[in-house]
Order: structure tokens, then C-alpha cells, then sequence
């Protein structure tokens, strides 16, 4: 990736490379076992709203009608894709989004504005708020957007063959912010 | 214009791609007819100044179907609906609960 971010104190970005995903959707009928399945393994109630909520270990990101997100860091060789289809075998679809996938992260006084820049929802506080959702594009390109804080940080999941086209925008669009000192 | 997915909330109109007239059924195959009502199942539209069902894909969001109500002489939108829930109403339950 062509990873130039400007220096600046207000904004860092970086790309979060040490996470493991898996995207899930219901079986037909399967969809309260499913819930009580989340429920039960990780302790998270799983959103039917545009949310992210955390369970143990793990958070998950609603990903449209149906589908979620997971997320967790990869450490000790966690493989989310494998532990999910054993987790919810028989009762959801599982699909390994570790690699098609890449987690930016946004984060910092000037994130909400550059990320404006691109993205055509509204990211005040009072429309767009940690804990919410979006799928949208950046740019053009499609992503997964949430915050988590308010610094503000927030993650755009994108497939990672646009990873560089993403940073070019990224960073083009950051330019005017970054320090002079 | 802009389209408030029922999934995603109020979008603009650069999400969503037109995909045709949501009030046409696949006739079917085996009627005697069919070749009739294929032809205008395919190529028959009305082109009314007013009101007109319409499915909208919401591409670049959630990705759902929509059945959007939109009158087409001032743009003004009175439903969105998910095309899912449109096509399965007045059909019989199945047996998995779809």
C-alpha cells in the first residue's frame, strides 16, 4: 500500500493488520437459533439495526439485513471463519473476510472532516454516533464504516484491492491538515 | 433525489441503481399462451405521468431490493418497501418459516 498519511497531530490513520474476520448470514429459519447461538457463545445480542456491538473477545458489525461482521484480533492463530462455522454449524453461512478485507482505522480531531470529504452520509454527531453503522461508499469505493469513539475514530472495512486507491483519496484529502511545523 | 432505505436510512440517490418496473410478473412458462404474455412481461410498459412502482437496488449500501413508489412527474416518494417482503406477501408460508 502506498502509505503516506500526513504528520499531523490531529489525524492518524493506520491499517489495523492484525485482525481476524468472518462475515455470517442466517440459514433460512435458523435466524432466532442464531441469535441464541451469539447470545450464548460470546454474549453479545447480534444488531438488526445499522450497529456494532461488543461480545467477548470479539465485536460484531451489522453488515446489511441478515449478515453481520465479526471481528476479533488474531492473536494465538484465532481463525474466526473456523471457529464461527463450528460455533453456528448448521445454523449460518460463514465466509472468511480476513483476507479480502482490510480494517482502516481514522482517528483524530480532523477525522470527521476528511472522511467528509468522500463519504456521503452525514458524520455529525447528532446523525452519526460510536456504536453506529454505516455501508456506504468513500470516494466511490464501498465500505463498512462504524466509530468507535469520540476522539473521533473510526474503521472503514474495504476489500483490500482497493486499499491503495482508498489511502490515495485518504491522504489527498488529509493534505490540508497536516502540520507545517 | 434521495431514497430512505428501509435497512440503511436516508441515502442519496448515487447509492441506488434503477432496475425497472416492480409491477411485472414472470408469466407462467407453461400457460398456452405464454409466449404472448412473455413478450409482454418483457417489452409492455405503461408510462404513467404520476405514481409508478419502480425496483431500485441499493448498490453501493446494504445491497437489498427495494419496491420504491415514486411519482415520476415531481420525484416525490411515498413508499419504500424491501422487494423481499413485497414478493413474499400473499404467498403461502413454506415450510422452513421463509
Amino acid at each position: 500500500m502506498d502509505w503516506h498519511p500526513p504528520a499531523t497531530l490531529d489525524l492518524a490513520v493506520s491499517a489495523r493488520e492484525t485482525l481476524t474476520m468472518a462475515s455470517f448470514a442466517a440459514i433460512r429459519g435458523k435466524e432466532e437459533a442464531l441469535r441464541e447461538a451469539i447470545r450464548a457463545g460470546y454474549g453479545a445480542e447480534l444488531p438488526y439495526h445499522a450497529a456494532r456491538v461488543a461480545g467477548v473477545g470479539i465485536t460484531f458489525v451489522w453488515a446489511g439485513p441478515n449478515q453481520w461482521l465479526a471481528v476479533a484480533e488474531r492473536e494465538n492463530g484465532r481463525d474466526l471463519e473456523a471457529e464461527l462455522k463450528e460455533q453456528l454449524a448448521g445454523i449460518a453461512s460463514v465466509v472468511d473476510q480476513s483476507d479480502g478485507r482490510v480494517v482502516v482505522r481514522i482517528s483524530g480531531p480532523r477525522a470527521r472532516d476528511v472522511l467528509a470529504k468522500g463519504v456521503p452520509i452525514d458524520l455529525h454527531p447528532r446523525a452519526f454516533k460510536p456504536g453506529d453503522v454505516a455501508i456506504t461508499h468513500a470516494s466511490h469505493i464501498g465500505i463498512i464504516l462504524w466509530q468507535t469513539d469520540d476522539a473521533p475514530t473510526y474503521e472503514a472495512a474495504l476489500f483490500r484491492s482497493y486499499a491503495d486507491s482508498f489511502a490515495h483519496w485518504l491522504f489527498e484529502s488529509a493534505a490540508e491538515y497536516a502540520s507545517t511545523r | 433525489m434521495r431514497i430512505a432505505c428501509p435497512h440503511c436510512g436516508e441515502r442519496s440517490l448515487d447509492e441506488f441503481l434503477y432496475s425497472g418496473d416492480a409491477t411485472v410478473r414472470r408469466p407462467d412458462f407453461a400457460s398456452p399462451t405464454a409466449m404472448d404474455e412473455f413478450i409482454a412481461y418483457t417489452f409492455e410498459r405503461t408510462n404513467p405521468a404520476g405514481p409508478h412502482r419502480e425496483l431500485w437496488y441499493h448498490a453501493a449500501g446494504c445491497h437489498a431490493w427495494l419496491v420504491v413508489t415514486r411519482n415520476v412527474a415531481t420525484h416525490a416518494i411515498s413508499s419504500v418497501e424491501p422487494a423481499r417482503d413485497v414478493a413474499l406477501a400473499g404467498k403461502p408460508e413454506t415450510k422452513d418459516g421463509a
